[in-house]
């Protein structure tokens, strides 16, 4: 892999192929337990911080997130991009799709069908999880393979925002959910 | 006056003939320019033309390609801490990358870890992250126990395999824009080779590099290596044409 272009990213029933500039993270946030891939007891590392990244409640079920920003994403990130959108610049894009529960199905929120595409005009300041300057957000519920999701999508510049939608809509087109 | 009329448009069809023969020489010299200029070639706006000998001068018998001065920058998918498919650009972006191939079992990168856990500064202007090997060769459990939750750590061994690391402690510069790597090499932490990460890293940015174009450095690059190659070293006598009394 020495090229810039064609990762492709794939997990949990969810695949992208990123184009050149562009990274991502795809992941089940860990909850009531340490992460999979550590020994199942948390401990301190060498920073005295707990090697644990268990987070919500116990009995709570986990779905799949996937991340993709043409930035460098950082280690620690929410799971709406908190920690990573403050570190965006006016050309960067920030998105997230996050799957939530079959309980979800066919409720009203998610009833419209499949990936959206966008269009510049909804992108709005009032969009973002926490406001930052400068930044527009959009959020969309839908249902995509019988899969309950949330879009959530951050520009860096709303006064740039024909040419990031552009960017937003390129990626979203190389999005596979699977059933 | 319809004579006048008609010699005036005689000498108007003759101006329009000139004119046109003007702007057919002028095309001329402009295309043979172009095509001194190596911008016949079908090349991207970025490559250099095609090196050549000036008339009686041997063409050397070593190929200009294959700068292999500078091994090429792979980017790196694998799996974090946190259980996260992971992709991380080092080709084609504007920042540097500090790549830290370190392992949880191998005493030389002792003073890495410690380092990393005091919140080691990454030179401005580039990202720090760290690979280690995956999970088959590795210690998922002990790595979470060193490396503090803030640091990007991905486990690899492809990336390990993509830049041919030949032990650990081993870190890599790679240079975004170029795709490049621009440094390599290991040390015993952080601070004992943060000053030569530091000095890469702001070499890279420095006005007297930035403003000169990829394709001329590479093409100065070429030029010395031919030449020392050669034989032929800074201030050698044949770089320099005949003295105005030699020639008298």
């Amino acid at each position: 892999m020495s090229t810039s272009t064609g990762q492709r990213l794939a997990g949990h029933g969810l695949a992208v192929v990123l184009p050149a500039r562009w990274e991502g993270r795809l992941y089940r946030r860990t909850v009531g337990a340490v992460a999979p891939l550590a020994t199942g007891r948390a401990m301190p590392n060498a920073a005295g911080r707990t090697a644990t990244n268990a987070t919500g409640w116990a009995g709570e079920v986990s779905h799949p997130i996937l991340h993709l920003a043409n930035f460098a994403l950082p280690a620690v990130r929410g799971d709406y991009g908190t920690g990573a959108v403050e570190r965006m610049a006016p050309e960067h894009i920030f998105v997230a799709l996050l799957e939530f529960g079959p309980d979800c199905l066919g409720t009203a929120l998610y009833a419209p069908a499949g990936l959206p595409r966008l269009q510049a005009g909804q992108f709005n300041p009032n969009g973002l999880q926490r406001r930052v300057a400068g930044q527009a957000g959009f959020q969309h519920f839908f249902t995509e393979a019988n899969r309950p999701f949330c879009l959530y999508v951050v520009i860096g510049s709303h006064q740039q925002a024909v040419p990031l939608t552009r960017q937003v809509n390129q990626i979203l087109d190389r999005i596979e959910v699977g059933r | 006056m319809t004579a006048l009329v008609v010699i005036e448009t005689v000498i108007l069809a003759v101006l329009c003939v000139l004119v046109a023969g003007l702007l057919r020489g002028y095309a001329a010299v402009l295309r043979r320019l172009h095509e001194l200029d190596g911008g016949a070639l079908p090349a991207t706006a970025d490559a250099p033309p095609p090196f050549r000998t000036a008339p009686a001068v041997v063409e050397p018998a070593q190929r200009i390609e294959g700068r292999d001065e500078w091994a090429e920058a792979h980017d790196i998918e694998g799996i974090t801490l946190r259980g996260e498919i992971a992709s991380v650009r080092t080709v084609g972006v504007e920042h540097d990358t500090v790549l830290a191939f370190l392992s949880s079992s191998c005493e030389g990168c002792a003073g890495f870890w410690h380092e990393l856990a005091e919140d080691w500064g990454v030179p401005d202007g580039s990202r720090l992250v760290v690979v280690a090997r995956g999970s088959e060769q590795e210690s998922p459990s002990v790595l979470s126990q060193l490396c503090p939750p803030q640091v990007d750590l991905v486990m690899s061994s492809q990336a390990w395999t993509d830049y041919a690391v030949p032990g650990s402690p081993y870190l890599v510069v790679t240079d975004g824009r170029t795709g490049r790597v621009k440094g390599e090499g290991s040390g015993s932490s952080f601070s004992q080779v943060g000053g030569l990460i530091r000095q890469s890293i702001e070499d890279g940015k420095h006005p007297a590099l930035a403003r000169k174009p990829d394709a001329d450095r590479r093409r100065e690059r070429d030029i010395d290596r031919i030449l020392l190659g050669a034989g032929i070293g800074p201030n050698d006598p044949s770089l320099y044409g005949p003295s105005e009394e030699e020639h008298r």
